[in-house]
């Protein structure tokens, strides 16, 4: 760890202190995880019992949210739900972050062929349109997590790339990679710890960005019945039961689809406090 | 000259681009388990009706062969038949578009009218606590809701209290504009919150870099009125960035809102395109993916000669 950039980290978790939104957005999503993680071990009941009380019952002190179409437990559930939402879009989007950070910095630094090669893909990826493609890798690898996952990783890997490689472009013509080649350093060598610890800080934001948009398709599909599949709960699919039986039973669609909200908003919160607090251009401001 | 070989260039790698997508999702589809002569057959089959079906549509042809036909019928302006239904492609396309044109221009007509202002202001008061807050919670709530999740709840609110809006019941606007607008001012609303949201977040970040640079500072310490200033200075530095986040906007509302199409029962040709994958309509399928790559790689393209044309800066680059 050399000074500069102990430096700058130290200062951005300061400037995240003094940011209400961004220590909000945390607290919020520091809870949403937590209660995914260690509300299914809760004696709160069992999210795919059937016939835990009657069908379609309001919120009681036994059921506190009510029960669905199948006398389901709908609490339960909707813990349930959050887990699976942030499990499958986390594990997307963390594959978004290996491709995409490794494909960007070698796209930027070896320039020339590879890079037009790189850019083709990503604008590739970039025009397919987001409801085919959904639907051909649903209907390619069966409905279900291993599809969700690759949409995710498919609709979010373009943007992932462009801003790699974009931040990487500008460090690779910084005096310091230059001197280390001088210094006959090899070209993974400079990839490795010369690019990459510079564009971490970047990295990290756009992934906060691309978890957001990774649990909207994430919930998404599984609104329109891709993600996901029964017994199991997730976000999507709860609200979309829950529209199914609004008119009459509407404690079901409320809470799924303002955890969800919550959910995304705590994420895009928190990638807001780490972009001003990392990024030193965004910083600088007129105040 | 230097700005023509840069747009003929852009536009060559728009259509290849445009090739590669409708390659893929030529090939995709016929991997698809269960072909179109499984679906449309269903669970009585016999071998003998497979084979009379599959020989009608050309489907026994091989793979490349019929690519290339779908191809040529395509570049001669014959999107073809649907399977399923028997009838135009590209009239169906047509007729639905409609729809989709006129939610797509007013959500994003909204997201602009209410995300620039709000987003510029915001942008300009930042030294306000209350402001700053306020602009980053407003562009982070409104890019965090779900368009279903928004979309669920109007359906809920405007099915106990109506005010005059209707969910559903979309009639074409020049049959009567009224009813039409009743029914889509709520599928508009739905899809434009996460715009206003996109678009004042881009501006404000944008507002707030350029009021970094230099030229105001110098602008400043010249004495010019501050009126003057946002409007010769500001907002024209600060528009690029928000031209391109509202195009790629536009492409994704073209691109068919299927969700909101579904709730709103709105007939765009999102749910056209949908309905289509749902019953292997390759020739549907196909078309509608190469029209929305087409709108995406077009917007992209008008974005990146809009930029060499508006910015001096980025032409004197590409000369040199």
């Amino acid at each position: 760890m050399s000074g500069p950039r102990e430096g700058r980290l130290a200062r951005g978790w300061r400037l995240l202190g003094g940011d209400p939104l961004c220590a909000a957005g945390a607290v919020m999503l520091v809870l949403l995880v937590l209660a995914g993680a260690f509300g299914p071990l809760l004696p709160i009941g069992d999210p795919i019992k059937i016939g835990a009380g009657p069908r379609l019952s309001p919120p009681s002190l036994a059921l506190p949210l009510g029960t669905d179409e199948l006398g389901r437990s709908h609490l339960p559930r909707l813990v349930g739900g959050i887990l699976e939402t942030f499990l499958l879009s986390g594990a997307a989007v963390l594959l978004t972050g290996v491709i995409g950070v490794f494909i960007g910095i070698l796209a930027a630094y070896l320039r020339g062929a590879t890079d037009g090669i790189i850019a083709r893909f990503a604008d590739l990826l970039f025009a397919f349109p987001p409801i085919i493609l959904g639907l051909l890798v649903v209907s390619l690898a069966g409905p279900g997590t291993l599809a969700v996952i690759t949409v995710i990783t498919a609709a979010t890997l373009p943007l992932f790339i462009r801003a790699v490689r974009s931040v990487a472009l500008g460090v690779a013509a910084r005096e310091f990679v230059t001197a280390a080649e001088v210094a006959g350093a090899s070209p993974l060598r400079i990839m490795a710890v010369h690019l990459l610890p510079n564009i971490a800080g970047a990295a990290i934001v756009q992934l906060t960005y691309a978890l957001s948009i990774g649990m909207l398709i994430e919930s998404g599909l599984s609104f329109l019945g891709l993600g996901s599949q029964p017994p199991n709960p997730s976000l999507g699919s709860l609200l979309q039961l829950g529209a199914t039986y609004m008119s009459i039973a509407p404690w079901l669609v409320f809470p799924a689809g303002i955890v969800l909200a919550l959910a995304i908003l705590s994420v895009n919160l928190v990638g807001d406090g780490l972009r001003d607090a990392l990024d030193p251009i965004e910083g600088r401001r007129l105040t | 000259m230097r700005l023509l070989v840069h747009i003929a260039a852009r536009v060559g790698m728009a259509l290849l681009t445009m090739f590669g997508v409708s390659l893929i999702v030529f090939i995709a589809m016929r991997l698809l388990p269960g072909g179109f002569e499984m679906i449309i057959l269903g669970p009585i089959q016999t071998e003998e009706a497979r084979a009379l079906i599959t020989q009608r549509f050309g489907l026994d042809r091989s793979l490349p062969e019929q690519f290339l036909a779908w191809l040529g019928a395509v570049l001669g302006g014959d999107f073809g038949i649907s399977m399923i239904t028997q009838t135009s492609i590209a009239d169906e396309i047509l007729r639905r578009s409609q729809a989709t044109v006129q939610l797509a221009a007013m959500a994003i007509v909204t997201a602009l009218g209410v995300g620039l202002p709000l987003g510029v202001a915001a942008g300009l008061a930042d030294s306000s606590r209350v402001v700053r807050t306020g602009g980053r919670l407003a562009g982070a709530l409104g890019a965090s809701t779900p368009d279903f999740v928004l979309g669920v709840a109007l359906v809920y609110v405007f099915s106990v209290w109506s005010l005059g809006l209707t969910v559903g019941g979309y009639v074409p606007f020049f049959e009567d504009p009224l009813v039409n607008l009743r029914a889509m001012v709520l599928p508009a609303s739905t899809l434009s919150v996460f715009g206003i949201a996109l678009i004042l977040r881009t501006t404000r970040e944008s507002v707030l870099t350029v009021m970094t640079e230099g030229y105001i500072t110098s602008a400043v310490a010249r004495g010019d009125r501050p009126a003057s200033i946002v409007r010769r200075h500001v907002l024209r530095n600060a528009s690029l960035p928000v031209l391109t986040v509202a195009t790629m906007y536009l492409s994704l509302l073209l691109g068919g809102a299927v969700i909101v199409e579904i709730l709103f029962t709105v007939p765009g040709v999102g749910l056209y395109t949908w309905n289509a994958l749902l019953n292997r309509d390759y020739g549907v399928t196909q078309s509608a993916a190469l029209l929305f790559s087409g709108v995406i790689v077009t917007c992209n393209m008008l974005v990146d000669i809009a930029y060499a044309l508006l910015d001096p800066r980025i032409r004197e680059r590409r000369g040199q």
